[in-house]
């Protein structure tokens, strides 16, 4: 259509390296890393690796009450690091779904029936960003101890969820909000009842929303790792970002950083496969909401 | 109505049983001098804490080095992020590819790959790139004092993740508004750099604002994870962690709590402009 000439699409082409290498250098450099021996890591060359290994990973999941070997005179210890897994899987999978029930639904009624005062209360919400989180544990942890949920990860599920519902009810609601009246009438007519109107027309509708919001729930917690570490005390308890915390680095730098790898896994598997939702979602949003 | 409110009440009661307690803790501390060194209960002192802070110079350092370091980072991840956007906002070969390269970093959980970027840029025990990693971290240390190296590597993390969130974010941005609107000011100019000025950036404004309203809002928390991981080791005190010194180390709840509560204001000021951009009154009417 248009030919550029070669010095632009060069320059182009060189802009997009530069950028790929930036954003994914240092996940490569924490990949190589886990993948190498303790010799190749000391005496190899830092950005590659001659002989990959996968002992690091298999060590994390070794059976606890083997006798691990000692570091001078520091004996390594067991991380029950399967225990840690399922925490994270039950605690970040929980904490999505009840970020987006209750995002859905506030959002929907925020959108859709506008209650009195809707925007403001929309604002609220959102305002509750601004809430220093810096020592906020301190009274949290009062709170918690109050209802008996010390140690209990069920603390989490409560907690995490409010620090995407803000942004998700914004984006749900600014959605909701403009979705044609009429899309939702014509059911209406038809005699179906506004749940089943909702659920058979509207939610399929806004699956690329539900999935932004949902993406951005996740990469919210997961980065989480204050929370964790602070209301997760006993090991069986933990969450991998809390266990890690845990760990000797001195000792057991490979092993963590093995661990880190496998955390990050899954959830940046999870984020590509819908990344092109979550674009479409965030603009699907956008275009309603601006 | 009576739905709506019901619908509104699981995310409500959840915020509120989460926030409203604590924030309430926190303002009511923050007019007492609670403190477990004390033998007595809390007694009301009044705005003594703010007035101690203000006359505090160790105070006006965090205010210093907080508004420095989110000012540099959120005009790092804006050009980034920006920049990014550009990049990725026209179709070419490999666009998919270069489109999750940049998705990564954000994608990948910062709770673990700040532990992993902390201990790679000052490690702890000898590797292969430990003399070289040292070696920087004296120069820098030596040239702006003790701990500058650590704060530093906190803050291009924070620029790394940043920028990638704010990238797609405005990515998404940039697809929502109509193309004939790109395509009419190919038209009128042809100097690129003033067609991003007068309509690339006045249209994604409203995303601008709220990309940099969260980035804001979330800046300091990598900050307090190294803190944390590090068991205070971060010299360069900002706002957040300086209050974290005096609760958890120095026993004094009072000044902690007015610390932490001194940048809502600013922050409430920012969010206020935000919903002008974002949710215009007139919206309303429409």
């Amino acid at each position: 259509m248009n030919p550029r000439p070669w010095w632009r699409r060069a320059g182009h082409a060189s802009l997009l390296l530069v950028a790929t290498v930036y954003c994914v250098f240092p996940i490569y450099f924490m990949l190589v890393q886990s993948l190498k021996t303790a010799q190749e890591d000391v005496f190899g060359n830092p950005f590659i690796v001659t002989n990959p290994t996968l002992e690091n990973f298999e060590e994390l999941f070794e059976r606890k009450g083997q006798p691990r070997n000692f570091v001078g005179r520091a004996l390594r210890r067991d991380y029950p690091f399967f225990v840690w897994l399922e925490n994270t899987l039950v605690i970040f999978g929980g904490s999505v779904i009840v970020t987006l029930l209750a995002g859905v639904a506030a959002a929907y009624a925020l959108g859709r029936l506008r209650p009195p005062g809707f925007r403001w209360w929309r604002r609220a919400i959102f305002a509750t960003y601004v809430v220093p989180h810096t020592i906020l544990f301190v009274p949290l942890y009062q709170v918690v101890i109050r209802l008996d949920l010390d140690d209990n990860p069920l603390v989490l599920l409560l907690v995490y969820p409010t620090l995407a519902l803000p942004f998700c009810i914004w984006i749900l609601s600014a959605y909701f909000q403009n979705l044609p009246r009429e899309i939702e009438e014509s059911a209406l007519v038809e005699g179906a009842s506004r749940a089943v109107a909702f659920w058979r027309i509207v939610l399929p509708m806004s699956r690329p929303v539900l999935i932004a919001a949902g993406i951005f729930t996740l990469g919210t917690i997961a980065s989480d790792f204050m929370i964790a570490s602070v209301f997760l005390l006993s090991e069986h308890n933990q969450t991998i970002p809390a266990g890690l915390a845990t760990m000797e680095v001195a000792l057991d730098e490979l092993l963590a950083v093995a661990g880190i790898n496998l955390m990050a896994i899954p959830v940046v598997l999870l984020c590509a496969v819908f990344a092109r939702g979550y674009v479409r979602g965030l603009t699907a949003a956008m275009i309603e909401g601006a | 109505m009576v739905t709506a409110y019901l619908l509104l009440a699981p995310a409500t009661v959840l915020l509120l049983g989460v926030l409203a307690y604590p924030v309430g803790w926190e303002a009511w501390v923050s007019l007492t001098d609670l403190s477990p060194l004390n033998d007595h209960g809390p007694r009301f002192v009044g705005l003594e804490n703010y007035r101690h802070l203000f006359a505090d110079a160790e105070f006006w350092r965090a205010v210093g080095i907080t508004v420095g370091f989110a000012t540099i980072t959120t005009l790092a991840k804006l050009t980034l992020g920006v920049a990014f956007a550009l990049l990725l906002a026209r179709p070419f070969r490999g666009r998919t590819l270069v489109f999750l390269a940049i998705f990564l970093p954000w994608a990948y959980p910062a709770s673990v790959s700040v532990i992993g970027w902390y201990w790679t840029l000052s490690p702890p025990i000898p590797t292969a790139y430990s003399p070289f990693m040292g070696a920087l971290k004296y120069t820098v240390d030596g040239a702006l004092g003790g701990g500058a190296w650590a704060f530093l590597s906190v803050t291009l993390f924070n620029i790394w993740r940043g920028s990638s969130f704010i990238g797609v974010f405005l990515l998404a941005g940039i697809n929502a508004v109509p193309p004939e609107l790109f395509e009419c000011a190919l038209l009128e100019s042809r100097s690129a750099w003033r067609r991003f000025w007068l309509v690339t950036v006045p249209l994604l404004r409203p995303f601008l604002a709220l990309a940099v309203f969260l980035s804001l809002t979330t800046a300091f928390a990598d900050l307090a994870n190294v803190w944390l991981l590090t068991a205070g080791r971060v010299v360069f005190p900002v706002v957040g962690t300086q209050a974290y010194w005096l609760a958890i180390k120095g026993g004094q709840f009072g000044p902690a709590s007015a610390l932490s509560l001194m940048l809502t204001p600013l922050l409430l000021a920012g969010l206020a402009l935000l919903f002008r951009l974002f949710d215009p009154p007139a919206e309303a009417r429409a």
